[in-house]
């Protein structure tokens, strides 16, 4: 299946918008092979690679990590947008990171094998370092982007426009603006200034207009679209995992108690276990490693890697990191300190096994107290079987 | 602590956990031992709630009404409403913008004069009237 041709997308004709100069209508060729590379910056904050680091506030930055490198649906961000420069054919691609973010970034985040995360202390100039080491090895254009930018237009046909349009660097826009994803003629940027070249690029040069679906996930609200959007199939996203039912993801080595309630759509993360008697619904994510304890609501929420949610709660329109609540409905996050709530969790393997440890051991001393020979049942038995679950499709 | 009237309005601490929950029940206990106790407490200066701080909020409720009076909340800030709702106890109180609105609700409903003469289930019709009907 092609970058644009997913069934439930309805595609519109794709139209340029040209500002400044106008570009002839000419027959694009796309046999000719041309040496293609990105530059994926990760930061949600940026406005641009032109300066480095304006950080955004605590207010602005409310679940500690950048939206890039948190899983949505599986996977991060980063690694899907450098997948998607994998399959459009982009012979190198470097990830950089402001070394103010470093610590935030886990490795674990991307991937995929022969790819470095570089962390750098300027980006501006790290990134003009970058298409200058891409010219040299006979790489002619780039791209650069933001790794929190989503957007399912056709990279090729991006880059053929760039091409045709005989410019220095080629901005992307949509509807609601531009985007921080460029295309650049990496020997020009590397001998001019780059931050004159995508001056330019927003100024005289014509961009290209995006009608695809993008979304700049900019603030975690944004992260409750895609992940709705996804699981509603209104954009080319998809989970990982496997489809159960439909509309409920489940990945893999997740377990999820029969007396559960999963109500499509909502996706459950890679060995996540969620326990009985909660209800996941209304687009909910429960991403890996989370534990999801008894009777506990989720509601148009996501629960992001590795969070233990305890038991009884109603975690409604809200977005969940370790011991991090941010309420969208309020606007406000919170920081919980009681970890009998919600906290951060290394395993779900290792929190289970604490619960069965307190389960043996009130067995063991029900045992003695009755003095009668009792068979301890494991709880990994029948009840964490996926054909059983009360799973409405 | 002031009052408006019959009803007592209290500001709770800044930090409402186990310890200044102790401390806030103490004080708010010789008001919730008198017949019809009408509370409202004030969460304006509320910074940091725990468990064990909703758990005075719905002793103090559970108080209140074992004593056929009622217990609101006012100035609820967004974060104390979302720890509620996570928590579920959100729809058990009333809420109010401010503690003057909260005073001024007991008294809009006007209270019964004896209360115990009529039976909770009467309103006019009975289970008799029902299978009359039917």
């Amino acid at each position: 299946m092609g970058l644009n041709s997913h069934p439930r997308m309805p595609r519109g004709k794709q139209v340029k918008t040209v500002t400044g100069t106008e570009i002839p209508n000419q027959k694009r060729e796309r046999t000719q092979s041309v040496g293609l590379g990105a530059i994926v910056v990760i930061g949600a904050e940026f406005e641009g690679v032109r300066s480095s680091a304006p950080l955004g506030s605590e207010r602005e930055r409310p679940l500690a990590e950048p939206l890039a490198c948190i899983d949505v649906l599986g996977r991060s961000m980063t690694e899907r947008t450098v997948d998607r420069f994998v399959r459009a054919g982009v012979e190198v691609i470097s990830v950089l990171v402001p070394v103010e973010m470093a610590h935030m970034v886990q490795p674990r985040s991307i991937s995929f094998e022969d790819l470095k995360i570089q962390v750098v202390a300027d980006v501006s100039s790290a990134v003009t370092q970058k298409l200058g080491d891409f010219s040299r090895d006979g790489v002619e254009h780039a791209f650069i982007v933001c790794a929190s930018v989503y957007t399912e237009t056709d990279l090729l046909d991006l880059f053929y426009f760039h091409r045709e349009a005989r410019q220095a660097a080629t901005r992307a826009l949509d509807s609601e603006g531009r985007l921080n994803l460029w295309v650049v003629d990496c020997a020009k940027a590397y001998h001019t200034d780059l931050e004159g070249l995508l001056a330019q690029a927003e100024g005289t040069a014509a961009s290209y207009f995006i009608r695809d679906y993008v979304n700049r996930l900019t603030h975690p609200r944004d992260l409750r679209r895609l992940v709705s959007d996804a699981l509603r199939g209104r954009c080319a996203m998809r989970p990982s995992g496997v489809e159960l039912k439909p509309g409920i993801w489940v990945d893999e080595g997740a377990e999820i108690h029969r007396r559960a309630r999963v109500v499509a759509p909502a996706y459950i993360g890679r060995g996540s276990k969620v326990l009985e008697d909660t209800l996941i619904t209304r687009c909910s994510n429960i991403e890996r490693g989370c534990y999801v304890d008894y009777g506990t609501v989720i509601e148009d929420s996501s629960i992001l890697a590795n969070t233990h949610v305890g038991i009884w709660l109603d975690v409604c329109h809200a977005v969940a990191n370790g011991n991090k609540l941010l309420s969208l409905a309020r606007n406000v996050t919170l920081e919980i300190s009681d970890r009998s709530i919600m906290r951060t969790i290394s395993s779900v393997r290792e929190e289970s096994r604490n619960n069965n440890l307190d389960f043996y051991e009130a067995q063991q001393v029900i045992t003695e107290l009755d003095q009668q020979e009792q068979t301890v049942e494991p709880r990994t038995s029948k009840a964490w079987q996926f054909g059983a679950n009360l799973i409405q499709g | 602590m002031y009052s408006r009237g019959p009803v007592i309005v209290m500001e709770l601490p800044e930090t409402l956990n186990h310890a200044e929950g102790q401390k806030f029940v103490s004080e708010l206990q010789p008001l919730l031992e008198v017949h019809r106790p009408r509370i409202v407490l004030d969460c304006s200066q509320i910074q940091h709630m725990d468990s064990a701080g909703i758990e005075t909020l719905l002793y103090c409720m559970q108080e209140a009404m074992k004593r056929d009076g009622d217990l609101k909340l006012a100035a609820v800030s967004p974060a104390s409403a979302t720890i509620m709702e996570l928590m579920r106890v959100d729809r058990l109180f009333e809420v109010f913008e401010t503690a003057d609105e909260a005073a001024r609700s007991f008294q809009a409903v006007a209270p019964l004069d004896d209360p115990q003469s009529l039976p909770w289930y009467s309103s006019g019709f009975g289970l008799a009237d029902l299978k009359i009907a039917s």
